[in-house]
């Protein structure tokens, strides 16, 4: 295979020389026309520290231009963007100028965060109703638990948190940079710095009218150290200017023109491709494979069985061992790999699992006596004495995340170094399974990160980065581009559980609740399984037992976007339509009702964006045959009175007689707290997640057969087009009182009951098993 | 086997079998990485480029096919980003991850240079790519765009 004329090697950059022991790496840059104009050769990641790094997050050239380090992953939240305007909010930079870079995995391993970003508490943006208090967790070396006092604290990019939980360093950072800019400025007149300050970019001294520009003292700041950093102070959203303004996403003008770069696009010098196959009963490995029979084919180079992916470095998963076929090209590695004859070794048990016998095993589970949660009042004796009990049953299926991007990893191991080209949603836990699989020390990992083409929840992190250093270990000094098809991309990932509710309400004579009994179950390892039904009642009930139930299924599962909430919230917002329609009461007032009884900290807001969203849709206002309005609330943190996030959603939806289902309009209040950092990106997140959910009501689910997953391409697991979204989605942003907890994964959910109840109205059938595509919706 | 392509009004000769997919033979030999893969059997058009104007799914396409014929890519859309439709798509900030969009932006070159002002039913039609982040809702705003900028120029791409 050769290319017989000169085109222009678009895709080299990294420049990668293979020479085993010196190896120079040239640091990665998610553009090649910014990283070509960087000139990058030979500038280690490492050492790209510069004469004119203000600090680990601020660097400022000569010309202005400020080069911020972003240290989670740009997946499509926007990211790339928010945390570059944090930064710039307080250093009062010319936000034209700002170039966000992702932040170096590998000084993160080497160097410890500065002190004042272990102090991150308030500072200025206090919170009148206590919300301003940062949620980190414990301080752990590793990222593990909690947030790491590395470098770059925290490397994740998870649980909707880049905002939450880096909004105070991150301002931090851009202050501090700012401060000592204007120390030097000061130091450079011999005037006190009290008589500088600073906007877009350019510093002036009150008294003279003298002027410079950040890029002109930025070297002298570099070396200006901050006289007391920890009295740094934050400014409070009233003195935001930037913040809270709609803002472009930064990276938007590389992904119109195919020039961002994705983990998938990594081409190196000597680069060889990796095409997989892993067991795909998952447990399972490889038992024999015959690499004679492919041996010939073209560009084939050689094949590698590696083992089921060590779990520890995987939190916990179980998928499977596999064989990889190297050769030149991507292409003809999986033309002989699925030739290749593989037979697999599974265990048994684990085969003979199915939907129908995982969902039977769940069901069962619900009657013995579980973990019971919260158990208010005496449920049972209301129980045995109520005038009236309403009781449903609900379902949902196992789910993958399915991003655009399979997944995909170029792997480069020397003697005493290993380079990893990735989009990653956990750079931290990359460079540790790096370091474990390798026997290389962390302080020698260098991750080049690359956008992720999609993450819905950590799909950045399947077995990929550890397939992928597995294969390239056996092959020291040859970069291996790892890259999964669409069908393994299906079997080597997490998915959200499959899961079961029955949920019992008694109603007093006007039909409110008097006692609720809720009972959940999913795979005993499911995150977030408390979801949503955690507290007494988001709506009031005087006796509430909430308990979880579980059983040991073989499929991995993991963080889906909104991890437990969307099952949880479909089984609670639709048995609240349930028992409205029971107690024959308008839906929205008796949420409102019930709500209100509560003594939740954020009642009113939840009560305030029930409010907006009916007003906003018309809601009580008559509608054509065959349309229906259905209203939830979603609500993240309720309970705790701290960081929160609360929205509902109205939808109206129609329902031809042939059971065609139309999203006609979405009504969306939401809450923004004290200030979004990007209202742009707020809203591109909710009108994304509104079709995300709707995808997850109608039409998407995995089934189990023989102990593997049946549907593995989009042929199977559908996705819906533009022609199913809704020609409206209105949304309203109001004000409350409280930090945000997050709004990139659970600001849809409503659309599942919203759907169910439109059904309901429109055809009379009530369905509680998702997805709704498996019912017959068509009525007379 | 040797074959002759065009590519973004460039000649390439590349030697692959025949039946190599277009897209590995743009992506691998080409090193032109706008252009995605995603499903490799026609379902999402991520992969989505021109053949004389028309768009096709390049992971569905043998490289054989395209020979003697003008293939475009993303990156030859416009040598500067400034393509109506790449303008329209910065105005409406419509990528989140952007892994679709160079598909997408194709399909929707294809389709306004057919129908330079396309009903809401010709582009439920038409654009039938996936975008696992739903942006279609600003997609469709940047149809609306893109089409009153081409008729201000003249009413053709
Ligand atoms: S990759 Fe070609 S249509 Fe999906
Ligand atoms: S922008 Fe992410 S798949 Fe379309």
């Amino acid at each position: 295979m050769t290319i017989t004329d000169n085109f222009s090697r678009r895709g080299l950059l990294a420049t990668a020389a293979a020479v085993t022991g010196a190896l120079v790496i040239g640091f990665w840059l998610p553009r090649r026309t910014e990283a070509q104009s960087f000139n990058p050769e030979g500038a280690a990641w490492s050492n790209e520290t510069g004469d004119d790094e203000v600090n680990a997050w601020v660097v400022v050239a000569p010309d202005d231009t400020v080069t911020v380090r972003i240290a989670q992953t740009e997946l499509g939240q926007g990211v790339w963007t928010s945390n570059a305007m944090m930064v710039a909010e307080e250093l009062q930079c010319d936000w034209s100028k700002v170039r966000p870079q992702y932040a170096s995995a590998n000084r993160d391993a080497k160097e410890m965060a500065p002190a004042w970003t272990l102090n991150v508490m308030g500072n200025g943006a206090t919170d009148p109703n206590g919300g301003g208090e940062p949620q980190f967790g414990t301080r752990d070396r590793t990222g593990l638990a909690g947030i790491p006092d590395s470098l770059y604290r925290r490397m994740r990019t998870n649980a909707a948190a880049s905002v939450k939980d880096g909004r105070y360093y991150l301002q931090l950072a851009g202050a501090e940079a700012r401060d000592r800019l204007l120390l030097a400025a000061a130091k450079l007149w011999a005037v006190p710095v009290e008589e500088v300050s600073s906007v877009n970019s350019v510093i002036t001294h009150r008294g003279s009218g003298r002027t410079t520009t950040y890029g002109k003292v930025a070297s002298l700041a570099a070396e200006t150290p901050h006289p007391n950093p920890q009295r740094i102070r934050i400014k409070p959203p009233s003195e935001w200017t930037l913040m809270g303004t709609e803002q472009k996403n930064l990276d938007v003008p590389s992904k119109v023109t195919g020039t961002a770069v994705y983990g998938i696009d990594v081409h190196l010098p000597g680069m060889k491709w990796a095409a997989v196959k892993s067991c795909p009963v998952y447990g399972g490995k490889v038992k024999s494979y015959d690499f004679e029979r492919i041996r010939n084919e073209p560009g084939v180079i050689s094949a590698i069985q590696f083992p089921i992916p060590d779990p520890v470095l995987i939190r916990g998963r179980i998928f499977g061992g596999g064989v990889a076929v190297i050769a030149d090209s991507w292409y003809q590695a999986k033309t002989a790999i699925d030739k290749m004859p593989i037979e697999w070794d599974v265990p048994a048990a684990n085969a003979t699992r199915n939907t129908a016998n995982i969902r039977a095993a769940l069901i069962a589970s619900l009657d013995e006596p579980g973990t019971v949660r919260v158990n208010v009042g005496d449920c049972d004796s209301v129980f045995r004495s109520a005038a009236r009990i309403v009781e449903a049953t609900y379902s949902v299926p196992y789910l993958p995340r399915a991003r655009m991007e399979p997944g995909n990893a170029t792997v480069l191991v020397a003697d005493n170094r290993v380079d990893i080209w990735i989009g990653d949603q956990s750079p931290q836990e990359t460079r540790r399974s790096a370091a474990q699989i390798t026997g290389i020390p962390e302080e020698n990992v260098y991750l080049h990160m690359c956008h992720l083409g999609g993450g819905y929840g950590r799909n950045g992190n399947g077995p990929q980065a550890e397939q992928a250093i597995y294969v390239a270990n056996q092959n020291r000094g040859t970069p291996i581009h790892l890259l999964w098809t669409r069908e393994e991309d299906f079997i080597n990932t997490t998915f959200r559980s499959i899961g079961v509710a029955k949920l019992r309400a008694a109603l007093d004579k006007d039909g409110w609740p008097i006692a609720m009994d809720v009972r959940t179950a999913t795979d005993a390892e499911a995150p977030g399984a408390t979801a949503g039904f955690d507290i007494a009642a988001r709506y009031f009930a005087p006796n509430y037992r909430f308990s979880t139930h579980s059983g040991r299924f073989h499929i991995p599962v993991g963080t889906r976007r909104g991890v437990g909430a969307p099952a949880q919230h479909f089984y609670r917002e639709s048995f609240m339509d349930e028992l409205a329609r029971a107690a024959g009461k308008d839906p929205y007032l008796y949420r409102r009702e019930l709500i209100a009884r509560t003594n939740l900290p954020y009642r009113a807001d939840m009560i305030k964006a029930l409010d907006i969203a009916a007003e906003m849709s018309g809601w009580g206002t008559k509608l054509p045959e065959g349309t229906a309005r259905a209203i939830a609330l979603e609500e993240r943190g309720a309970e705790a009175g701290g960081h929160a996030t609360i929205s509902a959603q109205v939808h109206t939806v129609s329902i031809s007689r042939d059971g065609k289902v139309r999203l006609e309009r979405v009504d969306v209040a939401h809450d923004e707290g004290f200030g979004l950092v990007n209202p742009l990106s707020v809203r591109k997140q909710i009108e994304g997640q509104v079709t995300w959910f709707y995808n997850d009501a109608m039409y998407q689910e995995c089934n189990v057969t023989e102990g593997r997953i049946a549907e593995n391409n989009f042929d199977t697991f559908l996705l819906s087009r533009i022609n199913e979204d809704p020609p409206q989605i209105n949304v309203t942003f109001f004000k409350t009182g409280h930090w945000l907890d997050g709004m990139g994964h659970d600001r849809g959910l409503s659309i599942q009951s919203n759907i169910a109840d439109a059904i309901f109205q429109i055809t009379g059938k009530r369905y509680r098993d998702l997805p709704f595509r498996n019912h017959d919706l068509t009525w007379t | 086997m040797a074959m002759d392509l065009t590519v973004n009004g460039v000649r390439h000769s590349v030697d692959v079998a025949p039946e190599t997919p277009l897209l590995w033979v743009i992506r691998d030999q080409l090193r032109l990485t706008g252009t995605k893969f995603t499903c490799g059997i026609a379902q999402c058009g991520a992969c989505t480029l021109h053949i004389d104007d028309r768009p096709v799914r390049s992971c569905s396409v043998p490289v054989s096919a395209a020979v003697g014929k003008a293939v475009t890519t993303i990156e030859g859309l416009s040598p500067d980003g400034t393509h109506p439709v790449q303008l329209a798509w910065m105005e409406l900030d419509v990528p989140q991850c952007g892994y679709c969009q160079s598909g997408m932006i194709m399909s929707v070159v294809g389709l306004l240079k057919r129908r330079p002002n396309p009903t809401d039913a010709e582009i439920d039609a038409e654009i039938t790519n996936a975008c696992r982040c739903s942006t279609y809702h600003r997609i469709r705003k940047a149809i609306r765009v893109a089409a009153a900028s081409i008729s201000a120029r003249g009413g053709a791409l």
